[in-house]
C-alpha cells in the first residue's frame, strides 16, 4: 500500500442510508435549526413522482413545502441566479437538493449566493473562494453515481463561455446525505449503467492519480468491488432494492474517495467533453475510463495491477501472471462496458462515435474534438493526472475514444 | 508568576535566503522566457492584460509576484504583494512547503496533490501558470533535476535547448 509522506482527509457529511431513510428528514433539518427548506430538483425526478415520494415522507413534520423543478440537465449560472431568488422570495432556510449530479450541484451553487447575500456566482469560482459556513443543505440523490452528495466540489455550466466552472470547498460538503433506494428505483438501465461508471472512475481514479492516500485507497476499493458485483444484475433486474442500495453505497464511497484524492485526465476530457457537445457526464466517463488507464499505464502499472481484484475478483487475480494484471484490469473495464452496452440494447455507448443527440445526430464531430482538447487543458483535474497532458495528448485520446480503438501505447509521449 | 525564557521563533534565515533569491531569478526568468519561447509567449498572450500571479509562502512570504501589464508585456514584479493587485495566488502552506518545492526535493503537481500548495484564482489561468513555470525549470535547470521538478521532460530540439537557455538565462541576469 502507497502512504504519501503527507496527506489530508475529511468527509463531514452525515451519511443516513438505507430502507425507509427519507422519513429521517424532517427530524435533520430540526437538528440544524431549520424550518422551511426549498426543494430542488429537475423535471424529470418530479415526473418519476419521487418528490411526491419524498414530500409524502415528510408530511407530517413539514406539511407546506416549496418545490422548484426547472433544473436542466447541466446546471447552469442563470438557473442558478433564478433559483437563489426563490428562495429568498420564500424566505427558505435551508435547501433540499432531491435529483443527481447536476440538481446537487446546482443547490450548492444556488446555497453560495443565498448563505453569502451575493448575486454573482462567478466571484466565488475555483478552489477554497469561500470561507465561511453556508446554510444547511440536504442531499438527496436519485442516481447511484455522482458522488455529489460527499463532494467539496460542484460544477456548473458557463453555456455563454462554453466552459464548466468548478467550484471547490469544504463549506460545500452538505450537511446531510440521505440515501434510500426508492429514489433510484425508477432510473432507467441505460442511465444506471452510466451512473455507476461514473462512480466506478471516481473510484478508479482516486485510486491512481496523484493523490491518492490510504484512507481514500480503502473506500475507493470497496466501491470498485461493489459496483463490479451488482451493475449488470441492477441493468438487468431494475427492482432490486439490495442491489439499487449497494450501487448507491457505492457512489458514496466513490465520492468520499474522489473528495480527498481528486480525480485525473478521464475527467479533464470528461467534463470538456460535456461542456462543448452536453454529453451525459456518467457517458463520458464510462468511454474514458480505460483510455485515461491506458494512458498513464507506464507511470501506474502498479496501482493499475491492483485494481484487477476488486475489478475481477480473487480468482482471475490469483491466475494471471502480476506482469498482466494491469492491462487484464483495463481489459474487464472495457468488458464491463460491453455487458452493460449488451445489457441495455445499445443504450450503454463504449466509444463517441455511438452517442447521438435526442435528434439522431452525432453529439460529437471532428471539430469539436479540437474544442475539446484546448478547453481540457484549462481543467483543474488535470493537475492531479500522474502523466503530463499537452494539447497533441488530448486530441489522440479523444480520437481513439471516439473510434472505440485501444490506445497506440507506442506514441503515448515519456520523459 | 515563576521566571521563564521566552522563546522566539528564528525565522528560518538561511532558507529565506535561498528562496528569496529562488524566487527572484525564477520571476526574472520567467519575463526573460515570455520573450524567448513560442508556447510561454502563447500562454501569457492567453491571459488577461493587467493579470498578477505570486507565488510563496503562507503567512509571511517570501513571494514573488510575475504580471502582464497592459501593453500585453510580461514582468516580474518583485516581492512585495502588499501594493498590488493578484489575480492568481499560488501559496505554500509554509516555508517548508516552499523549500521543498525549491530545493526539487518535490515537483509543483505532488506539492500540490500533497496538500501544501493551494491555488485561489481561475483554474484555467492556475493551469496556464504551472504550465509556463514547467518551461521555465526546464531553461533553467539540467535535466537530471529538472525532471525531478516536472511530470514529463519535453522533446526540444538540441538548437532550442542550447540557444534557448542561453537566451533565457543571459535574459534574467541582465534583467531584460
Amino acid at each position: 500500500m502507497y502512504v504519501p509522506d503527507y496527506y489530508e482527509f475529511c468527509c463531514g457529511v452525515k451519511t443516513v442510508a438505507g430502507h425507509g431513510t427519507l422519513e429521517r428528514i424532517p427530524a435533520l433539518l430540526s437538528d440544524m435549526g431549520a424550518q422551511k427548506p426549498l426543494i430542488i430538483t429537475d423535471k424529470g425526478v418530479s415526473g418519476a413522482g419521487l418528490v411526491d415520494t419524498v414530500i409524502a415522507s415528510m408530511a407530517e413534520a413539514l406539511p407546506t413545502c416549496p418545490v422548484e423543478d426547472d433544473v436542466p440537465p447541466d446546471s447552469d449560472l442563470k438557473v442558478v441566479n433564478r433559483l437563489a431568488s426563490v428562495y429568498r422570495k420564500h424566505k427558505c432556510d435551508a435547501i433540499i437538493a432531491v435529483g443527481g449530479g447536476s440538481v446537487l450541484d446546482t443547490a450548492k451553487g444556488v446555497n453560495i449566493l443565498v448563505s453569502q447575500g451575493a448575486d454573482d456566482l462567478m466571484a466565488f469560482t475555483g478552489a477554497n473562494a469561500l470561507k465561511q459556513k453556508l446554510n444547511p443543505l440536504i442531499a438527496v440523490p436519485t442516481t447511484a453515481g455522482t458522488g455529489s452528495e460527499v463532494t467539496v466540489a460542484a460544477v456548473i455550466a458557463d453555456h455563454e463561455a462554453k466552459k464548466k466552472m468548478l467550484f471547490g470547498s469544504p463549506f460545500l460538503l452538505p450537511d446531510a446525505a440521505v440515501i434510500d433506494p426508492r429514489m433510484t428505483l425508477t432510473l432507467p438501465p441505460h442511465i444506471t449503467a452510466a451512473t455507476a461508471m461514473d462512480a466506478m472512475a471516481h473510484a478508479v481514479e482516486a485510486y491512481t492519480c496523484l493523490s491518492k492516500n490510504p484512507l481514500s485507497d480503502a473506500h475507493a476499493l470497496e466501491a470498485i468491488e461493489l459496483i463490479r458485483t451488482h451493475i449488470v444484475n441492477v441493468v438487468r433486474n431494475p427492482d432490486d432494492r439490495e442491489g439499487r442500495l449497494a450501487l448507491a453505497t457505492a457512489a458514496t464511497l466513490a465520492g468520499i474517495a474522489f473528495s480527498n484524492s481528486t480525480v485525473g485526465m478521464v475527467h479533464t476530457l470528461g467534463h470538456s467533453v460535456g461542456a462543448v457537445c452536453h454529453v451525459p457526464h456518467g457517458t463520458c466517463m464510462a468511454i474514458l475510463l480505460p483510455y485515461g488507464l491506458e494512458y498513464n499505464l507506464h507511470k501506474i502499472e502498479e496501482k493499475t495491477a491492483e485494481l484487477l481484484f476488486p475489478m475481477a475478483g480473487s480468482e482471475v487475480y490469483a491466475t494471471t501472471p502480476p506482469k498482466e494484471r494491469a492491462t487484464t484490469a483495463i481489459a474487464a473495464i472495457r468488458k464491463l462496458n460491453q455487458d452493460l452496452f449488451d445489457a441495455t440494447d445499445g443504450r450503454h455507448f463504449t466509444c463517441f462515435s455511438q452517442v447521438k443527440d435526442p435528434q439522431g445526430r452525432q453529439s460529437i464531430t471532428g471539430p469539436d474534438i479540437e474544442t475539446i482538447a484546448a478547453t481540457a487543458l484549462g481543467d483543474g483535474t488535470i493537475f492531479y493526472n500522474p502523466e503530463d497532458l499537452d494539447f497533441e495528448d488530448c486530441m489522440m485520446v479523444l480520437s481513439a475514444a471516439w473510434d472505440g480503438a485501444p490506445l497506440d501505447r507506442s506514441k503515448i509521449k515519456q520523459g | 508568576m515563576e521566571d521563564f525564557v521566552e522563546i522566539k521563533p528564528k525565522g528560518k534565515p538561511l532558507k529565506r535566503i535561498y528562496l528569496n533569491l529562488m524566487l527572484w531569478f525564477v520571476g526574472r526568468a520567467i519575463q526573460a522566457s515570455a520573450k524567448v519561447d513560442k508556447k510561454v509567449k502563447q500562454e501569457f498572450e492567453d491571459l488577461p492584460k493587467g493579470y498578477n500571479f505570486a507565488l510563496g509562502a503562507f503567512p509571511n512570504g517570501p513571494w514573488m509576484v510575475v504580471g502582464k501589464d497592459d501593453d500585453g508585456r510580461v514582468r516580474y514584479l518583485g516581492r512585495n504583494v502588499k501594493d498590488k493587485t493578484i489575480d492568481l495566488w499560488m501559496t505554500l502552506k509554509s516555508v517548508e512547503a516552499l523549500f521543498l518545492l525549491f530545493t526539487f526535493q518535490e515537483s509543483t503537481p505532488v506539492s500540490n496533490a500533497r496538500s501544501r500548495l493551494f491555488v485561489e484564482g481561475d483554474l484555467p489561468h492556475a493551469c496556464a501558470v504551472v504550465r509556463i513555470m514547467d518551461i521555465v525549470q526546464v531553461y533553467l535547470l539540467p535535466k537530471f533535476i529538472a525532471k525531478l521538478a516536472i511530470k514529463r521532460y519535453p522533446r526540444w530540439s538540441l538548437k532550442q535547448h542550447i540557444i534557448g537557455r542561453i537566451l533565457v538565462n543571459a535574459r534574467t541576469l541582465i534583467g531584460y
